[in-house]
């Protein structure tokens, strides 16, 4: 069996990963789960480090995963705390709403908006229809099921 | 067709496969469940044929089919779970699918052979770091469903950036790995066959050769407690409580001392 057969899955899921969170960080627009995204290639990181320790049989590479992982922590740490407080002053998590924060001359990217969300279903207990159906007037038909 | 074509249409359909299932304003470009099918299908197809033209690891514990396949569907469910997270519309659902990435990424770290690693990674990220997202989803967003949630920035241009990533990253891959310099260099350097990392071994060279980072991790560490307790006790009280600064987007820093 050839060794290298191992380092090539590894190392190939590893840059999935790592294209996978690039297209979190850059498209979605959540603050936590873009912080997510920046975990994700992380992980990726770790997976061929992991893959070239093991090829070597040194642990230079695992050791460097440990601090990933410490280095992962104090950046969750210090960015939770910005992003909770981002979130106190503006109310929500959209990062659409910090576009000020960059460079002189640059154009803002594209923003399309939120989307506006239909109103919550009503927390009505469907009841057992009982006798003759009755004609329901074409206005009423959104509410009628639940009353 | 040659093994680079086959990578670079695989790391594309991938690619559009993502593109497909991000959150598109309104019913972009096609209606949703259409989106959500048509994405699944190319993005499952895109692992396949990139799998495909991995080697396989059925012989890697001595020729059993059932550690290759083990192998196969741990990486699978990381990468399902990766994309998942990504392109989820709720963001607990994001950290939930985070957390069983997390989990085959572990899986991945013990099938390698790195026993700690699958622990720490379970304990640190799944066990703390994880929680901590959802505490502060639900302390910034206690309504769970957001308009921001449900469209992306750029999604097409980031789709191909990271497809394009994907496909230069493993089309290198199998040429460097392929060259008669990597052969030999597998067969002859303990790869693989050299003494199995264990814990006692990776505590040796932790605490000898790499004594200095360890303690300059520490300083870090603490250094990111005191820089987070200082970004949270800027103010007296927190400005969630202050009902004048809350929904003020256009002005974020007006509230601010």
């Amino acid at each position: 069996m050839n060794p290298v057969a191992l380092v090539h899955d590894y190392l190939a899921v590893g840059a999935l990963l790592f294209g996978i969170g690039l297209i979190g960080l850059i498209s979605r627009r959540n603050l936590i789960v873009m912080f997510l995204s920046v975990e994700i290639m992380l992980q990726g990181v770790s997976l061929s480090l992991v893959a070239w320790s093991r090829f070597h049989g040194d642990e230079g590479g695992q050791v460097f995963i440990l601090f990933i992982i410490a280095v992962a922590a104090c950046e969750a740490a210090v960015a939770l705390a910005l992003i909770l407080m981002l979130s106190c002053q503006a109310g929500n998590l959209d990062v659409a709403g910090w576009r000020r924060l960059r460079e002189e001359g640059i154009e803002p990217p594209v923003d399309p908006g939120p989307e506006t969300l239909p109103p919550p279903a009503p927390d009505w207990i469907p009841l057992t229809p009982v006798g003759r159906a009755p004609d329901v007037p074409p206005e009423e038909t959104d509410y009628r099921p639940y009353v | 067709m040659d093994p680079t074509r086959i990578m670079l249409l695989a790391a594309l359909m991938n690619g559009a496969g993502l593109w497909l299932l991000l959150p598109q304003t309104g019913s972009f470009p096609f209606r949703r469940p259409l989106n959500r099918t048509l994405g699944t299908l190319l993005g499952s197809a895109g692992l396949g044929l990139m799998a495909s033209q991995l080697p396989g690891l059925g012989e890697w514990f001595s020729g059993s089919v059932f550690w290759g396949s083990v192998f196969w569907i741990l990486a699978g469910v990381t990468v399902v779970a990766a994309a998942a997270a990504v392109v989820s519309r709720d963001p607990v659902y994001s950290a939930l699918w985070f957390g069983l990435m997390l989990l085959g990424t572990a899986g991945l770290f013990l099938f390698s052979g790195a026993a700690f690693l699958a622990v720490a990674t379970v304990t640190v990220y799944a066990g703390a770091i994880l929680v901590t997202f959802l505490f502060v989803l639900m302390l910034a967003q206690p309504e769970g469903r957001a308009g921001y949630d449900r469209t992306s920035t750029e999604a097409l241009l980031s789709a191909v950036t990271g497809s394009m990533i994907v496909a230069l990253l493993s089309i290198v891959l199998g040429r460097v790995l392929g060259l008669p310099e990597a052969i030999a260099i597998s067969s002859a350097a303990t790869g693989g066959t050299g003494p199995t990392p264990d814990v006692a071994r990776l505590g040796t060279v932790l605490f000898s050769r790499y004594l200095i980072a360890v303690e300059v991790a520490g300083v870090l560490l603490l250094t990111a407690l005191v820089g987070a307790a200082a970004i949270l006790a800027r103010r007296n009280k927190c400005p969630c409580e202050d009902q004048t600064t809350a929904n003020q987007m256009d002005s974020p820093t007006e509230g601010a001392a």
